[in-house]
């Protein structure tokens, strides 16, 4: 039954934009920042906390745009090397932090993406500063398209991915690798006494989780067609670790329901007042009193009732 | 219109699967059925959504987006804007609307950042009632929805859009900036600088810390030493946007102790600058240039003698403005309605206004009276030349506008309790711009002393 759910919840994502096509470019940043936050719930599940997964976002999007500037214009290829550029980002960073537990790795996680903001700020000659660099419209496979076509590949690409992508992690998740991060949360000790690195187990969590970051800021490069450093904020990671928990980190659809739910809730605040951000913050209180599972919880706890 | 067509057959096929398969019994069915009736959801919610008005002869009401800051700290440049536009949409309403029809503005805050602005341009663009925008006050937002605009074929009026870069290109066709851009802004102050204080040898800059206070420093500095290559930049200061603190900057202006500080802060920041610079003694040891200090006159009281400037021409107590009745008017509106005189990114966004008013006037001439779509109202904006309220607009080839500049220095009158500006000067707009095409900075490289000597003196305009 729950993949029928999801199946359904794919195809009414898929049918939307024919219906209201100025939601396609909503839905695509949702699903890019699902993907994001998706990241930031895998680290989760091991009890660590990334106030700073903006940072692989917007390293993933930066790399889309000087791929394009270098000459590189295909979009599987871009999309290839920028997740990769984030995971490697992700993996230089992870090696010495995934050392660290609880506060302190929030708050170095939170460090070291504002160091990275402030270099796409400060180095004005390179990346443009906070006026950004543009990203062009690529080609797909050879195919020269136009923006509104391309923008309807990249919407499809991206849910397409959001099925592929969210298996594999939902099986990552129940594989022992997978359920060593909830034993670490639990008892690290005893992981280390079982002969299960613990380093290891997170620096891995800690690459993919990077690379789940850097997609989603690749989709969000391309679907923006403008990287600023406004993407690599604290706020930003803030708003990733939002998205998790609102959504609820008990399952892989958790983190995109999360961003659906904030992306169109913002979008529809937007529309009503200037003060939208008191509309966004009363809903995430509400949320966050009444349903501490999340979004997704209401999902998993009529499951439960209904077996 | 088929899209409608087309989804309601899929609705319709959709719950007739539902009595087809009679999906209501049992608990797993249930939820399928939840499912059907989710999908037929979305489809006619996408039914309401598509079936917006097809364009008509003339429409019941213009739509316009207009994007500025109405939260944050940039809103204090942000807002003078949103009012503007608020008074100026009433005034042209209540004279029956833009060539008999009504404006209806929807407001979009800039301070949600480029993704929210882009999402919200195009919601509005899908919309075939809102026939142009008004886009943006940030030039990072401006950069984002150039492409945006060309790519939906709306018209898009840049109020503000500062930035040099927007249509360097020269390829825009829906793109327009009626307005000055950071070359000219920048340059304007060089020469008046220069012209009034022809012995200057060294110069600080403190400016905000992003590309508008970069770009305006380079340009700055380019203009100087092209017209008076023996200049020294003593000091580079950009404290960071919304700083609350200038104590550190302003001790290393007051152990630099340069002749002149350049700043081209703005907004909270610049209040906060002036009200903990001045008791240090940099307004008397230093000839201070504050390129938006115009913002600030009502707000905080700067002493007499610094150069300022409003970006353009939009000051509200120019000659040309107080020698145009409409623009007494609006002046007047404004301080009853927000209590306070319009400082000049409200002018700025005034013009705006008016540019857009007089192509659709201009395009319904040309098209024998009938209302003009998207495409033919772009295509009036297109070299047209617009008496504003505070002096004339002209769009050049490339979109770009070419309006004058006027600097000058603050002094005391009695006609009003704050500081005016005075000994001022107009530049001819296309004077101090690149011709299209051209690098900005390589062009400002080559200007010649003699250049600024042919141009209009500090006082000449009275």
């Amino acid at each position: 039954m729950p993949t029928i759910l999801a199946a359904a919840a794919v195809l009414m994502l898929a049918v939307l934009p024919v219906a209201a096509p100025w939601l396609q470019f909503v839905l695509t940043l949702a699903i890019a920042k699902g993907f994001a936050a998706l990241g930031v719930a895998v680290l989760l599940r091991a009890g660590l906390i990334s106030i700073g997964h903006a940072m692989f976002f917007a390293a993933s999007a930066y790399g889309v745009a000087f791929l394009a500037r270098a000459g590189v214009n295909d979009l599987g290829l871009l999309l290839i090397l920028s997740v990769l550029a984030g995971a490697l980002v992700g993996a230089v960073a992870g090696s010495f932090l995934v050392r660290y537990r609880a506060i302190f790795f929030a708050m170095l996680n939170l460090a070291v993406s504002m160091v990275f903001y402030a270099l796409c700020a400060k180095l004005y000659g390179i990346t443009g500063g906070t006026d950004g660099m543009p990203v062009p419209v690529p080609t797909v496979f050879g195919v020269v398209l136009g923006e509104p076509a391309f923008k309807s590949v990249l919407f499809y690409l991206s849910l397409g991915l959001m099925v592929f992508v969210g298996v594999a992690v939902q099986r990552y998740l129940n594989s022992p690798l997978g359920h060593a991060l909830s034993a670490v949360h639990t008892n690290e000790i005893r992981l280390e006494y079982l002969g299960i690195p613990v380093w290891a187990v997170l620096l891995i969590a800690y690459v993919i989780s990077a690379a789940l970051a850097g997609l989603g800021g690749a989709i969000a490069g391309f679907a923006i067609g403008r990287v600023v450093p406004d993407f690599a904020f604290w706020t930003a990671s803030g708003h990733l670790v939002l998205i998790a928990v609102l959504g609820g980190i008990g399952g892989v659809p958790g983190a995109f329901i999360g961003a659906l739910f904030l992306e169109l809730l913002h979008s529809a605040a937007v529309t009503v007042t200037d003060s939208w951000n008191l509309i966004v913050g009363m809903t995430l209180i509400i949320v966050i009193m009444f349903m501490p599972q999340g979004v997704y919880g209401l999902f998993a706890r009529k499951e439960a009732s209904s077996l | 219109m088929t899209f409608k067509g087309i989804s309601t057959v899929v609705a319709r096929c959709l719950s007739s699967l539902e009595l087809l398969f009679s999906l209501d019994r049992g608990l797993p069915q249930s939820r399928f059925r939840l499912v059907v009736d989710g999908l037929v959801g979305a489809v006619a919610i996408g039914v309401v959504a598509t079936t917006s008005v097809a364009a008509q002869e003339k429409p019941s009401a213009l739509g316009l987006g207009i994007f500025t800051f109405t939260s944050g700290p940039a809103a204090a440049y942000g807002m003078p804007g949103k009012n503007a536009a608020d008074l100026m949409i009433d005034e042209i309403n209540a004279k029956g609307g833009i060539e008999g029809v009504p404006v209806s503005a929807t407001y979009v805050d800039e301070a949600q950042g480029a993704q929210g602005v882009i999402a919200e341009y195009r919601r509005l663009a899908g919309d075939t009632k809102n026939q142009a925008m008004v886009a943006a006050l940030s030039s990072a937002n401006c950069l984002a929805l150039a492409p945006l605009a060309e790519q939906l074929e709306v018209p898009t009026v840049g109020w503000n859009c500062d930035t040099h870069q927007l249509l360097i290109d020269g390829k825009s066709k829906y793109v327009f900036r009626p307005n000055g851009n950071t070359v000219p802004e920048f340059i304007a102050y060089a020469i008046y600088l220069l012209d009034r204080k022809p012995d200057v040898k060294t110069v600080a800059i403190i400016n905000p810390d992003y590309a508008f206070g970069h770009d305006a420093a380079k340009i700055f500095t380019a203009a100087l030493k092209a017209l008076k290559p023996d200049i020294e930049i003593v000091a580079e200061l950009y404290p960071k946007l919304g700083s609350p603190n200038y104590q550190t900057e302003i001790s290393r202006l007051a152990t630099a102790r340069p002749d002149v500080v350049f700043s081209n802060l703005w907004g909270a920041d610049l209040e906060n600058f002036v009200r903990q610079a001045a008791p240090r003694g940099i307004f008397t040891s230093s000839q201070v240039t504050l390129a938006l200090g115009e913002t600030v006159l009502q707000r905080v009281p700067l002493p007499d003698g610094v150069i300022v400037g409003v970006l353009g021409d939009g000051w509200w107590m120019s000659p040309d403005a107080k020698a145009n009745p409409e623009t007494v008017k609006f002046a007047e509106a404004y301080k009853a309605r927000f209590g306070e005189y319009p400082v000049f990114p409200a002018i700025k966004m005034a013009n705006a206004l008016i540019y857009l008013k007089a192509a659709y006037k201009a395009a319904m001439s040309k098209n024998d009276g009938k209302w003009p779509t998207r495409a033919e109202l772009a295509e009036a904006m297109k070299g047209s030349k617009v008496a504003t309220l505070t002096g004339t607009m002209q769009t050049r080839a490339d979109n770009d506008g070419l309006v004058d500049q006027i600097v000058g220095v603050t002094v005391k009158t009695s006609a009003q309790q704050f500081p005016v500006i005075g000994d001022m000067v107009r530049y001819k707009g296309d004077s101090l711009m690149p011709q299209a095409g051209q690098d900005p900075l390589a062009w400002i490289s080559t200007l010649k002393p003699e250049f600024a000597r042919s141009l209009p003196k500090p006082g000449s305009y009275k």
